[in-house]
């Protein structure tokens, strides 16, 4: 894997990026400082809870921020340009036809009153200067591959005679109608039903692998990152804490943070009292010294409260911003919990047996 | 299922909603002819997709709907028949609620300690130092402080916010919660909290939980026996182990087939199953009903379809 | 960026071994906040006075209530007091009229040049200047600027900041009894719209079905009538007068507002927090009036403040078919009637009462805009 992606093409690169909003009550920095690339035909997913900063960070690629928020720092670098400092006109031309996106509510995204065939055709003839037949053609084609059964009937009809998880297929044949290189999925099964939400994460990964797209799959749920991701991003209070292929955040976690993400929710075998996360995550008006999870964390160090900790590498894909990580911490000899570790065992069995 | 070994007994429960006039009138089936028990300090999980009725039935049960028929029997009184301010307080007594969305669910315009306390107040309790000590140790028991109870809610983050709801649900004491999608619209690592939360009060209180949510796991982790609905039926109930060993309706399959778990391995291997009513059903000629298949094992079936799982479970055994 | 752990730099190297204590912790309890509580109108506020448009408009909103207040006790003059010799008389305010602004003057046209020295006729002083001489069939003739005052034989320090009307009242005086008056009708048809409007459209919106149905029908009935035609016959039946005024602008007034509540009411009635409250076995009074009619305020208020310079223009509009308050009392509409009989020959007497009334409603509705702006619940915690 690691050599691999060495020698893959980076097509997205966001460095040190850091957002601020400004509010009466101060600055709310709701990004500080992340960084990773996305390579060409993989899927990143980006987990985190609600104000972790992952929506913020997609938002500042897509450039559509809201007004009151600041781009303090770092670039988004994208085909030779900074997305950071790129002008309104350059991003009609990226959204959409370089960068599609996927939200999580389908119903919302779409136009109410604008026949489904005009709300995907209007992109490819806005985008890609098509004629009319031509772009219905093109459309119809689009309907079909995202599993849309009878599309020239479906063509015409309007989003309320959809269902919500036909809906999700029409945003993603409009997504897909720019013919893009990036993906971006903003928790797109978040508002679905799961067997709705399990034939819309296959539907993804069918289109990514047909297409070689490079998708970034925001979601808060770790089943469905298993599902996705080949590489995960870990956030917590606006930072990148752990990094990792999907096999490393799962079977290998390193961040107190990513330990108790995963032992905190039952599966189907859990039976024991579950380890719940205490407290709440930190008021980002003013984002604690140190480590910012350390208030929560039942594995805290002294030094958790004075310095932020950095990036540790673990492999040459895997690396948590911990300072477990660090040498001198050893000696407490501090590891995951014992029932992560067994949930863990338990979860390679199962994967074997059933492989 | 009429022994009273139930503390809340539904038989044959409907709820239709129709809208509109003569020709045009339309009625939907949001709850059709459920039945089920829930044996006293259970947890009963009521599982389904959304438009499934799984949240309907809960409201019709706490009367925020007038049933169209059936009966609901809560320790034996009839709790479906017309309204008055006896069995209105009969009913608020005896059952609270807990709502999904810990944005909706709290009045914006009120600090946390009206909000808890409104419950004592109805009750008749005029005392304000007493009603705000009750509060506050309300508020210690769900793991909030004092300085917490003079706040609103939209200072709170989702999970402070539900245990707020909960705390508003168990101040007046009840025998049962109907707790409906409780951590849904939480943050994974608060849900946690919140499941906890309602395991150390149903432990301490006693309480019997009617536990509605759409989450599988969830349900699984935290219920003692599990209902299935699907489109305003019922159509299996079986203990939480029994239903994911044993799954017999074609839909309960297909729910347990989509569940994403956390493991990157199994899910590359998902299979997925299809749930499709036309084609994995044939009620020309037999109507379905709720039969217990096996022991404490119910599912809506006809008689042929009993018959083929009776086999099955025969196989499996 | 990443740290390699086994070659560490060196200012991690060097950390104490006493730093990488481990701190054991285990009861970790919920922070308390750091941020002071804001209620919701606090919030608003804030927000409120943070818009310059605004606050100018309130700034205006409250200079000219106070005026309405002061001015007609200080001018001297009261509303009622005629003086037909001195009537007609242009703007005279002191100060300015030095500057040759607001100086009282009048262009007479036409006059003989030889009649100017007659002070039976031109009093002494009274001329300012000849503006025109030309002749007119042989006979020389001029257009000469007097100043009215003296020219009507006003006293040496009377001054008209406004001018006088067609029976020499003080307009300025009149002017602010009239805003006084306006203000007051506006006042009382709002707050009585907006108390039927409130109870009504909260009982049909929170009872619904049957009961909104009847209501929703006979509040369209009544929104069916003209209006005029009803001031009209309250006018028959009360005489001319504020109660009229105020009953006409009530009779359909309300319905705007009944139906905003009504629209509020359904949204709310089955919000989680409501229904939670129907689960704890609270009363419908508490839930109308604790539970569900605080949502609405924001909406009503904005609506209350739109609805004011509404029924100031309404009472004009009434005034100017003759439907007005009764004489000798002013309002805005009055003045303005009045003022366009004479619009050429006296233009100042329309300019003042129009330039007030404009200001007003300028100044309600950026108000109303910036209060529904503060008030939108979506735009919380914005700057």
């Amino acid at each position: 894997m690691a050599a691999e992606n060495m020698n893959r093409e980076v097509v997205l690169s966001v460095k040190d990026l850091k957002v601020n909003f400004r509010a009466y009550g101060g600055l709310v920095q709701a990004v500080r400082g992340i960084s990773f690339d996305l390579y060409r035909g993989e899927t990143l997913a980006i987990v985190g809870e609600s104000g972790s900063g992952k929506s913020v960070s997609i938002k500042a690629i897509l450039g559509i921020l809201a007004n009151n928020a600041i781009i303090a720092d770092g670039s988004i670098m994208y085909d030779g340009m900074d997305l950071t400092k790129v002008k309104e006109d350059t991003f009609h031309e990226i959204r959409g036809n370089r960068i599609g996106l996927i939200f999580q509510d389908p119903l919302s995204a779409l136009n109410p009153i604008m026949k489904i065939g005009n709300q995907i055709t209007e992109s490819l003839r806005l985008n890609r200067k098509m004629k009319k037949e031509e772009a219905k053609k093109v459309a119809l084609e689009l309907m079909k591959s995202v599993g849309i059964p009878e599309p020239e009937k479906r063509f015409d009809q309007y989003p309320f005679q959809f269902s919500g998880g036909m809906r999700q297929r029409i945003v993603i044949a409009i997504a897909l109608a720019g013919d893009p290189e990036i993906l971006i999925c903003d928790e797109p099964t978040t508002a679905l039903d799961v067997t709705v939400q399990a034939k819309i994460l296959e539907l993804i990964n069918q289109i990514k692998k047909e297409r070689n797209l490079s998708v970034i799959f925001i979601t808060h749920d770790l089943g469905v990152v298993a599902n996705m991701a080949d590489r995960v991003n870990v956030m917590y209070a606006g930072k990148v804490v752990e990094t990792g292929t999907a096999e490393e955040i799962f079977f290998e976690p390193a961040h107190p943070y990513t330990w108790a993400l995963l032992s905190s929710m039952p599966d189907l075998h859990t039976k024991d009292r579950l380890d719940a996360i205490p407290g709440t995550p930190p008021n980002m008006i003013y984002p604690p010294k140190g480590d910012a999870f350390a208030a929560r964390n039942a594995y805290a160090m002294k030094i958790d409260y004075e310095m932020e900790p950095p990036m540790f590498k673990i492999t040459d894909t895997h690396a948590a911003a911990t300072w477990l990580l660090h040498p001198k911490a050893a000696a407490n000899g501090i590891e995951m919990p014992a029932g992560l570790k067994a949930r863990i065992e338990r979860m390679k069995r199962s994967g074997a047996l059933n492989g | 299922m009429a022994d009273s070994q139930y503390i809340l007994e539904v038989n044959n429960l409907c709820q239709h909603f129709s809208s509109g006039r003569g020709k045009k009138q339309l009625t939907v089936k949001a709850v059709d002819d459920v039945t089920f028990g829930v044996r006293p300090a259970e947890t009963f999980g009521l599982v389904g997709e959304s438009g499934c009725g799984k949240t309907t039935t809960g409201r019709t049960i706490i009367r925020l709907y007038n049933p169209t028929g059936g009966e609901v029997l809560f320790n034996g009184r009839d709790i479906a028949g017309k309204m008055n301010p006896d069995l209105r307080k009969y009913l608020t007594d005896n059952i609270a609620m807990i709502f999904q969305d810990p944005i909706e669910s709290l009045n914006p315009k009120m600090t946390i300690e009206e909000i808890i306390g409104e419950g004592l107040k109805v009750r008749g309790m005029k005392d304000q130092a007493e009603i705000r000590k009750m509060v506050v140790d309300m508020l210690r028991k769900v793991g909030l402080v004092e300085e917490h109870a003079t706040r609103y809610p939209h200072e709170f983050s989702g999970g402070q916010r539900q245990r707020i709801g909960i705390a508003r649900a168990i101040i007046v004491k009840p025998k049962m919660i109907i707790a409906d999608e409780p951590v849904s619209a939480l943050d994974v690592s608060v849900q946690a909290q919140v499941i906890n939360l309602l395991n150390d009060l149903k432990e301490e209180m006693g309480l019997t939980i009617l536990f509605i949510a759409h989450n599988l796991s969830v349900v699984k982790y935290f219920s003692d026996r599990i209902g299935v609905m699907y489109f305003g039926h019922l159509v299996e109930v079986a203990n939480g182990e029994d239903l994911y060993k044993n799954p017999l309706h074609p839909y309960t399959k297909a729910l347990l087939s989509a569940i994403p778990e956390p493991n990157p391995i199994t899910e590359r291997q998902r299979v997925r199953i299809d749930y499709v009513p036309a084609r994995d059903h044939d009620y020309s000629n037999e109507q379905p009903s709720m039969v217990e298949v096996e022991p404490e094992h119910f599912v809506y079936c006809s008689p042929s379809e009993l018959a083929k799982y009776r086999e099955q479970i025969a196989a499996n055994a | 960026m990443m740290i390699d752990r086994n070659n560490l730099p060196e200012e991690l190297l060097n950390l104490p071994d006493s730093a990488f204590e481990s701190l054991h912790q285990e009861d970790i309890k919920d922070e308390k906040f750091q941020t002071k509580p804001v209620g919701f109108f606090k919030d608003a506020m804030i927000r409120l006075s943070h818009s310059k448009v605004s606050m100018l408009s309130v700034a205006l909103i409250v200079l000219i209530i106070l005026l309405a207040i002061i001015v007609p006790n200080i001018t001297g003059y009261t509303y009622v007091e005629q003086n037909i010799e001195l009537k007609n008389l242009p703007p005279k305010i002191p100060v300015l009229c030095d500057l040759g602004i607001a100086d009282g003057g009048r262009v007479l046209e036409k006059r003989k040049v030889e009649a100017l020295s007659d002070t039976s006729r031109y009093p002494e002083g009274c001329i300012i200047e000849i503006v025109k001489e030309y002749e007119l069939k042989g006979v020389p003739m001029c257009d000469v600027k007097v100043d009215a005052y003296v020219y009507q034989g006003a006293p040496d320090d009377q001054y008209h900041w406004f001018g006088t009307d067609y029976l020499g009242r003080d307009l300025m005086t009149r002017l602010f009894q009239g805003t006084r008056i306006s203000l007051l009708i506006a006042f009382f048809s709002v707050i009585t719209n907006c108390i039927i409007g409130v109870v009504y459209g909260a009982i049909a919106g929170y009872y619904g079905g049957k009961v909104d149905l009847i209501m929703t029908h006979v509040a369209e009935i009544l929104d069916g009538m003209p209006y005029t035609v009803v001031a009209i016959l309250f006018m028959i039946l009360f005489g001319a007068g504020m109660l009229s005024i105020v009953l006409a602008l009530t009779i359909t007034g309300w319905i705007g507002t009944s139906r905003m509540i009504r629209a509020q009411f359904y949204r709310y009635k089955g919000r989680e927090y409501v229904l939670a409250a129907r689960t704890l076995g609270v009363p419908d009074a508490t839930l109308i009036f604790r539970h569900i009619l605080p949502n609405c305020v924001g909406p009503l208020i904005t609506r209350t403040m739109i609805a004011i310079p509404g029924a100031i223009f309404s009472e004009s509009f009434l005034a100017f078919l003759g439907l007005g308050i009764k004489a000798p009392n002013p309002s805005i509409g009055v003045l303005l009637s009045n003022g366009q009989d004479v619009l050429l020959q006296y233009p100042y007497q329309v300019l003042f009462p129009a330039i007030l009334i404009s200001v007003l409603m300028i100044a309600f509705n950026l108000f109303s805009n910036g209060l529904r702006d503060a008030l939108d619940p979506t735009k919380r915690g914005e700057e």
